[in-house]
């Protein structure tokens, strides 16, 4: 029983050591533009896109090996959560507007959130 | 008495004239549209044509472009020139539902103008050109345009006396080849700016530059009609991509978007309404003749699917408010941008 709870306890601080790790950056987009994407980001992480803007818009990524996430349409006051899969070079673009474009830097995941 | 009457009378007439002169004085002063500086920011023209670090203005460079662009021999057959489609006459398109090239075989899209492409940051209606240069490689291969493979363009411009002069001028040193041509051809166009019009005077501070109908139709445009949100800035078009929810097959960007992008199929780019010309045809595909025809279908809404527009929104308008957004949309051209055609070598 005690070996048990000490596995459960185990279980535990990993999982809540893995969401602190995990860790989420808040983009506003507003109009056509979107806020710089900024600081370290890893595999893992989760960008959260908060359309503050009076359009719709749909972003989504490209990785480095070519494959693209979509988001989906994003109605204005509608918030969209982008978890990332791959290190190395990523843009984010909107197929509705073009002009709206980010490039930024995806890191490995961090020790702490590798299984 | 006769006289006191008589100046009673006076009296009284002055009055009458007096009140009808504060209440036309009052009924013109509530006709007065009043719109904001920020909205009339939104629209004001830019002082300067930008052109791309990659591929500079150059005076010489724009000229070998103009006799490019003119040129019929760019095509298969030899008949069929840039301007064919693009033809100055036409406000630089064609005044077809469908431009028609080498083939004769209808395309399956409207021509759109070539004016103030030098803004432009996705091209074709579809938006798979990211650049002048690569566009214009385009219309020259594609089999029912100009039909021309781009080694043997090159190969026939080599072969006419005349070009090497031009190239030499535009490109010193370099040989006649597929690169320096787009380039040429790029910087030509991109020199194709919309003359002032009306519209901008008025923007610029002059408020007798357009009437007080064609202001309250400034003021529909923007409110009531919804036609800012997507025909946006000063070349009243946001270079972006919707589905407006038109009958036409053609499923446009969706072609280049995964099919999980629902949101692109039948999308295509919002054109520019500066120097729109009205006698039609209008939309991509050339499906409308009037513009009281495309005033109606917005306010139908377009056809109700997944990929409509978020901003596609049935709206209602009163008569009074369609005459006032055609006056204001006829403030927004210019007089034409006109040009001497080129003798070529």
């Amino acid at each position: 029983m005690i070996f048990l709870r000490a596995v459960w306890a185990m279980c535990l601080m990993a999982l809540v050591s893995g969401a602190v790790h995990a860790a989420e950056h808040r983009v506003v987009i507003h109009h056509m533009e979107l806020q710089a994407i900024e600081g370290v980001k890893h595999v893992g992480d989760v960008i959260i896109f908060d359309n503050q803007s009076d359009m719709a818009h749909n972003l989504y990524i490209t990785y480095p090996d070519g494959t693209v996430d979509n988001l989906d349409t994003q109605v204005p006051g509608t918030q969209r959560k982008l978890t990332l899969r791959q290190a190395g070079p990523a843009v984010v673009r909107c197929w509705i507007h073009p002009i709206i474009k980010a490039e930024f830097e995806i890191l490995p995941a961090s020790a702490a959130q590798k299984p | 008495m006769a006289a006191h009457m008589l100046s009673f009378r006076m009296a009284a007439a002055t009055l009458v004239v007096l009140a009808s002169a504060f209440a036309g004085l009052a009924a013109h002063a509530a006709e007065t549209v009043l719109v904001s500086r920020e909205l009339k920011e939104k629209y004001r023209r830019p002082s300067e044509t930008p052109f791309p670090k990659s591929n500079p203005f150059d005076a010489a460079k724009a000229e070998l472009g103009k006799h490019l662009f003119f040129d019929p021999r760019l095509s298969r057959t030899g008949a069929i020139s840039c301007a064919s489609c693009h033809n100055p006459g036409f406000d630089w398109s064609d005044g077809l539902p469908r431009g028609v090239g080498v083939t004769g075989v209808p395309l399956p899209r409207k021509t759109p103008t070539v004016l103030n492409a030098a803004w432009l940051t996705a091209l074709m209606w579809d938006g798979r050109a990211g650049s002048l240069e690569q566009q214009a490689a385009l219309p020259l291969t594609a089999e029912h345009e100009m039909g021309m493979p781009l080694d043997e363009m090159v190969t026939r411009l080599k072969g006419i006396d005349g070009y090497a002069r031009l190239y030499e001028a535009a490109f010193p040193g370099q040989e006649i080849g597929i690169e320096n041509t787009l380039a040429a051809l790029a910087t030509y166009e991109r020199t194709l700016v919309s003359n002032p019009a009306p519209f901008d005077r008025w923007i610029e501070g002059d408020e007798s530059a357009i009437s007080e109908e064609a202001k309250r139709g400034f003021v529909v445009f923007n409110e009531a009609g919804r036609c800012n949100k997507c025909h946006s800035s000063w070349r009243f078009t946001d270079d972006s991509f919707h589905d407006i929810g038109l009958a036409s097959e053609d499923i446009g960007r969706g072609e280049f978007a995964p099919p999980t992008v629902v949101i692109m199929r039948h999308a295509f780019k919002t054109p520019s309404l500066r120097d729109l010309r009205f006698t039609g045809p209008y939309m991509h595909d050339g499906s409308m003749k009037t513009i009281g025809e495309v005033i109606s279908h917005y306010e139908d809404g377009g056809k109700a699917r997944p990929s409509l527009s978020p901003e596609m929104k049935a709206i209602k308008l009163t008569k009074q408010e369609r005459d006032d957004l055609i006056a204001y949309l006829k403030t927004i051209q210019g007089q034409p941008l006109e040009t001497a055609i080129p003798r070529l070598p």
